[in-house]
């Protein structure tokens, strides 16, 4: 009979490795994301007040620590990543080579002890990587988003502050700036016809380079509308870009030329994504 | 958590923060400047720029402003070329 | 044969007039210095400045943004940028030079800049600091060196990866160890 010239496989000492190796796992896959716990929670506060505090219009300082952050978090992943590679796979290849063929009935109760641990730690380490990335979205969304809108608005307020108060340089005629300028614009004086140059201040150059953001921020509620819509609602996606766009040409209308050239392009590579 | 794991994670964002808050951004801080206006006469002759005689080149004594040919831009158009 | 719309010049500034302008601007030039350079005054420099970058958004066959990738590279030979050099301490000076000769120079501190992002720093500050290098200059290197780079990864992935796991490993724990440590250091299976 088959059976009787099969010895059967025993080894209890690699069973005990295998459950003990299965707790060492969890046991420092717990202590991993203890610590990035503790870290992600105290520094959600810190981000929040450092973005508040900082009068850098590019909030660099807070950019700066969320990296810091988000790269211990990956140090933390690649360690992981290191500690499975020598102590669970290198572990299951060599316990898997001296076990009797899978074929066979002599080992099977230890290849599925293996199977078992190689899912068991499999699972333990999705939940730890989903945890690590669950924190990272966490990071990323502490501080909130500029107010851009009370931003453009106060910029609004200065320049109907000062548009009427220059003087033209080579007469003194007074100009008046007839709309907003984002860049060094060629101004006429009314009286002496001289072209002046006019400056305009940092905060309004600042209005230009945040315009898309407030743009995006004013029509955000629409992109939601199309990302959460099953299946996608390809006229949602229209709506918020033409939206979005229409925001952006109010805030800065001298480039609407220009946006307009720049919609027709999204519009159709959003459409050709669409066919693939 | 013991003390002193939290003492080592409260430690080192402290010195994150420290250190993001203080470093010299490259590029420098962001310098908030008025609107101004300015002029720029022509060199040779003192003339003022004047809108119908373009911005490339002075009226008066030629002198030239900018030797190259201004396009349709923003504001600026091929009007402007003196 | 009609020309590229796309590519005429604007304001009379040429594509390889834009690309070195910017590349000068990451090298320590102001917008005024640049705008003398290529003899114009700032509001024209300025609009330029917003309606190059314009036409690239538009071209859909990425045409105009490998160019301007190309020129960037070249900004160093653009003859009316010539005789403009920013202010650079002499070590930056041969350090700069260096990035644009010895590949492996680059390819490391590049690498050391990206790593510093992850340790809390701002990188091209730390290169500033540390190599006197302005980030214009970097990018200068990477156009140069792109496809060198392209046919090395080509001919040797594996030895590739390794060179560029090796620099990662030396300014991790360099930076590791100016901050006292990775987080979990302490923390072992």
């Amino acid at each position: 009979m088959f059976s009787l010239f099969q010895k059967k496989y025993n080894n209890p000492a690699l069973l005990e490795k295998i459950r003990e190796t299965q707790e060492r796992w969890f046991t420092f896959l717990g202590k991993l994301e203890a610590r990035m716990e503790e870290m992600s929670t105290a520094a959600i506060p810190e981000l929040r007040d450092l973005f508040n505090q900082d009068n850098d219009p590019y909030k660099r300082a807070h950019g700066h620590m969320l990296q810091g952050l988000l790269g211990q978090i990956n140090q933390m992943r690649h360690k992981a990543n290191e500690a499975r590679e020598e102590n669970i796979f290198c572990f299951v290849s060599a316990a898997e080579a001296t076990l009797p063929a899978i074929t066979s009935n002599a080992g099977q109760e230890y290849h599925n002890a293996l199977y078992a641990f190689r899912m068991a730690c499999s699972d333990r380490y999705h939940l730890f990587d989903e945890k690590l990335n669950h924190h990272i979205t966490l990071l990323q969304k502490a501080a909130g988003e500029q107010d851009l809108e009370a931003i453009y608005r106060e910029e609004l307020t200065i320049f109907e502050n000062i548009r009427d108060k220059f003087s033209c340089k080579q007469c003194g005629g007074n100009i008046t700036i007839p709309q907003m300028f984002f860049i060094a614009t060629y101004v006429n004086c009314p009286f002496c016809k001289t072209q002046n140059t006019f400056m305009p201040s940092t905060g309004a150059q600042l209005v230009l380079h945040q315009a898309r953001s407030l743009a995006e921020q004013r029509t955000a509620h629409l992109l939601h509308a199309y990302e959460e819509s099953v299946p996608k609602n390809e006229t949602l996606y229209k709506q918020y870009l033409r939206a979005m766009f229409d925001e952006w040409n109010k805030i800065v209308p001298d480039m609407a030329g220009e946006n307009e050239k720049f919609y027709q392009r999204l519009l159709n590579d959003h459409l050709i994504n669409k066919l693939k | 958590m013991s003390q002193e794991e939290n003492k080592r994670t409260l430690t080192y964002l402290e010195r994150l923060k420290q250190k993001a808050a203080t470093q010299e951004n490259y590029g420098g801080e962001v310098v908030k400047e008025d609107a101004k206006m300015k002029v720029r006469d022509c060199p040779e002759c003192g003339a003022g720029r004047a809108y119908q005689h373009g911005l490339t080149a002075c009226a008066y004594c030629g002198f030239v402003f900018m030797d190259v040919k201004l396009t349709d831009g923003v504001h600026i158009k091929k009007e402007n070329n003196s | 044969m009609s020309e590229n719309p796309l590519l005429a010049p604007i304001h009379g500034i040429t594509l390889e007039d834009y690309s070195a302008a910017c590349a000068k601007i990451g090298s320590g030039l102001s917008e005024e210095e640049v705008a003398k350079a290529l003899g114009v005054e700032l509001p024209v420099w300025q609009e330029a400045n917003l309606l190059w970058p314009e036409r690239m958004k538009q071209d859909a066959t990425y045409h105009i943004i490998t160019l301007f990738g190309q020129y960037f590279g070249e900004a160093d030979q653009h003859p009316k940028f010539l005789n403009l050099k920013p202010a650079v301490s002499a070590e930056g000076t041969g350090n700069i030079d260096k990035i644009k000769a010895d590949k492996d120079f680059y390819q490391e501190l590049e690498v050391a800049r990206q790593v510093a992002y992850e340790y809390g720093l701002d990188g091209a500050q730390w290169i500033m600091d540390n190599y006197g290098i302005p980030v214009g200059d970097f990018q200068i290197a990477a156009s140069k060196w792109s496809d060198q780079i392209h046919q090395d990864i080509q001919a040797n992935y594996a030895g590739y990866n390794q060179q560029q796991d090796a620099y990662r490993t030396k300014y991790q724990q360099l930076f590791a160890a100016a901050q006292g440590g990775n987080l979990a250091d302490d923390i072992s299976f």
